[in-house]
């Protein structure tokens, strides 16, 4: 088995390099400087391979030949899409991770980090959530597909390590929201589908109409936060279980907080509905960041008013070619 | 939506050349389980390789079935899941997923794939039932299989929500009977125990049982299970999983199993355990209470008749038993 022993410069592939996380790892490394002397750094995207197809993923690893991998592709959703399709979620996330990890193995790559998420965890819990709890349970059952398919991440990177010893990891991030996000309102989160709604709602002088009661409480993470964390955990994260990236528990808000943010952000002045009948999803999610803390008890967060203005700002500028 | 098959069956068992596949096939050959007109298909690794998603597809359209009973699996005892727990979850994945979405395909009405109890959580209270495959990591031992197993389940759920399927699932405890896989390194304790008394009958060693003996099991004899799962096939209409059990009360230790088997072959011989190797789980106690409400008076095969069964057939076999 080759394997790169990381004596030289890294070679890193971003697999689902153009969706929100990618594009903020790509800012860090290439706008702000993180990228180190001789390392290069490849952002894939649907374009360059689909990866839910053997042959292809073979082929771009092949072209790259990296020596570290940041799995960040994925077919992901806001709540309702999800609802409506658990078995793809979990079809195509398992063949996407499968054809990733295996060939990354089978190429000697030294280390990669795939991406999970707060949403996997089990439903019936005890709150803050932990990387330890992962499996405690089933998930939520909005979701089960796609939280299957993501805590099998953490299964093979066990089973990697324990059969050939690679450190393959994983990080949990809560709630991303950034640029370049799916702010498409069937299908996006539920912030960047907010911003989009009372863009809107702004422009023709409607009712801004937000499902569920907005009472659910949630960990919003900008996504230059967490491509700042990518990066670290990249570099320096040595351990195979994974690890939460996300704000502490003092900064979780309600929905209906966020909403009341996003509408000062767009300068937004009507009338602003919750719909009832519609579904809420978890009504928490609380995740535990003291792992993090203790790896890096300095780390500064954007705070989220200034990530959603940021965020904000970005997609009325680029909304002719934002994802909506 | 969901087919509403009234014509009758024709039966694609993946598998079907292993343990639970050939009880079966004694069962609708020898015992009169199968029914007119019905179409009994046994497939072997030779007539598909189900982890290639091609030949998958290319042996459903061929016998394009209206049932499947998935039997297929990489399998093993306690030792080789401990070295290849990757392999495990790799290989059971693929063939799970090409099955079932080979079967959705054909428009199969009915699915029944086979989990296993050594999937449950590892820490839980007993005895375990249906409702509790995903409530914790399974012991650590076998991970891989389990996991891959336990994603069954979940595929049946989204097979049904999403296309109103009724594939489900049986969970047998430790089954164990004729065309067993004998080999004393990969199979299961058992088999295990019965080839090793074999040959330490001919030598003049004692048996050697891996493991202190006092791990405690319910054994299934795979001839009532493959009644159990033609019964599940016909009848059983539920999405969720059933388990297939001897009660609670006929748990056995591995010591008490050797003994069973030392009766049944005469070995005259000292036996030993070595404490060095693994027991792997302590115990997996399964309530049949469920499937006690469906048939209350179904009658199992008594251990010790089994046994000698089993024996006699790996004794007057030897040759081609697989080991």
């Amino acid at each position: 088995m080759a394997s790169q022993s990381g004596s030289g410069p890294m070679r890193v592939l971003v697999t689902g390099g153009s969706g929100l996380i990618g594009k903020a790892i790509e800012h860090v490394v290439m706008k702000d400087g993180e990228k180190r002397e001789g390392e290069h750094w490849i952002f894939l995207s649907s374009k360059d391979a689909n990866l839910m197809d053997l042959e292809q993923t073979r082929a771009v690893f092949e072209k790259h030949r990296p020596t570290h991998v940041i799995h960040l592709a994925a077919k992901v959703g806001g709540l309702y899409l999800h609802m409506r399709e658990n078995l793809y979620f979990l079809r195509d996330n398992l063949r996407i991770n499968d054809n990733v990890l295996q060939t990354a193995h089978a190429m000697g790559v030294t280390k990669v980090v795939s991406c999970l998420s707060s949403c996997i965890f089990p439903d019936k819990t005890t709150y803050p959530i932990d990387e330890t709890m992962i499996h405690n349970g089933p998930p939520h059952e909005s979701n089960y597909g796609y939280s299957h398919a993501k805590r099998m991440i953490d299964v093979q990177n066990r089973a990697y390590f324990g059969q050939y010893g690679h450190r393959y990891t994983a990080v949990i991030p809560t709630n991303v929201f950034g640029p370049h996000d799916n702010f498409n309102e069937d299908e996006g989160h539920v912030l960047t589908a907010i911003m989009n709604k009372t863009y809107k709602a702004k422009r023709d002088n409607t009712t801004l109409n937000v499902w569920g009661s907005g009472k659910p409480l949630r960990q919003f993470i900008f996504s230059m936060d967490i491509g700042r964390l990518m990066v670290w955990v990249l570099r320096e994260y040595d351990e195979v279980n994974p690890i939460i990236l996300s704000v502490g528990e003092e900064d979780e808000v309600s929905i209906q907080e966020a909403v009341e943010m996003i509408a000062e952000a767009l300068e937004f002045k009507g009338q602003i509905h919750y719909d009832t009948s519609l579904s809420d999803g978890q009504l928490k999610k609380t995740a535990n960041n003291a792992k993090l803390r203790r790896y890096l008890p300095d780390f500064t967060f954007t705070p989220l008013r200034e990530g959603i203005k940021l965020t904000c700002d970005w997609f009325v500028k680029n909304y002719e070619h934002a994802r909506t | 939506m969901a087919a509403c098959h009234t014509g009758p069956k024709r039966v694609l068992v993946t598998g079907g050349s292993g343990l639970v596949g050939r009880a079966i096939q004694h069962v609708i050959n020898e015992e009169g389980g199968g029914k007119e007109g019905e179409e009994w298909i046994f497939l072997s690794s030779k007539d598909a390789d189900l982890m290639n998603k091609e030949e998958t597809q290319a042996v459903f359209q061929k016998h394009k079935p209206t049932h499947v009973i998935h039997l297929a699996a990489m399998v093993g005892g306690l030792f080789k899941n401990m070295r290849v727990n990757l392999d495990f979850w790799r290989n059971n994945i693929y063939i799970n997923d090409n099955v079932l979405q080979a079967a959705h395909e054909v428009d199969a009405v009915k699915v029944v794939s086979c989990l296993s109890t050594c999937i449950f959580p590892d820490k839980t209270t007993y005895p375990i039932d249906e409702t509790m495959i995903h409530n914790g990591p399974p012991h650590k031992s076998n991970f891989g299989y389990s996991y891959a197993k336990r994603m069954i389940d979940v595929h049946n759920r989204a097979y049904f929500e999403q296309n109103g399927r009724s594939y489900t699932s049986v969970i047998p405890t430790n089954v164990f009977g004729p065309h067993d896989n004998f080999n004393i390194e990969d199979g299961h304790v058992l088999p295990g125990l019965i080839h090793k008394a074999y040959i330490a009958q001919k030598e003049g060693k004692p048996l050697v049982v891996w493991g202190s003996g006092t791990p405690r099991r319910q054994f299934i004899y795979s001839l009532d299970l493959a009644r159990l799962v033609l019964w599940v096939l016909r009848d059983y209409n539920e999405v969720e999983p059933i388990i297939l059990s001897v009660g609670e009360e006929e748990e056995v230790s591995i010591k008490e199993a050797a003994k069973a088997v030392v009766r049944a072959l005469d070995f005259k011989g000292e036996v030993v355990y070595d404490t060095d190797k693994s027991d792997g789980q302590f115990k997996k106690t399964a309530s049949n209470a469920k499937l006690m409400r469906y048939l209350p008076n179904f009658a199992f095969t008594p251990f010790e008749k089994a046994m000698k069964d089993t024996c006699d057939w790996f004794v007057a076999n030897y040759d081609n038993a697989r080991k």
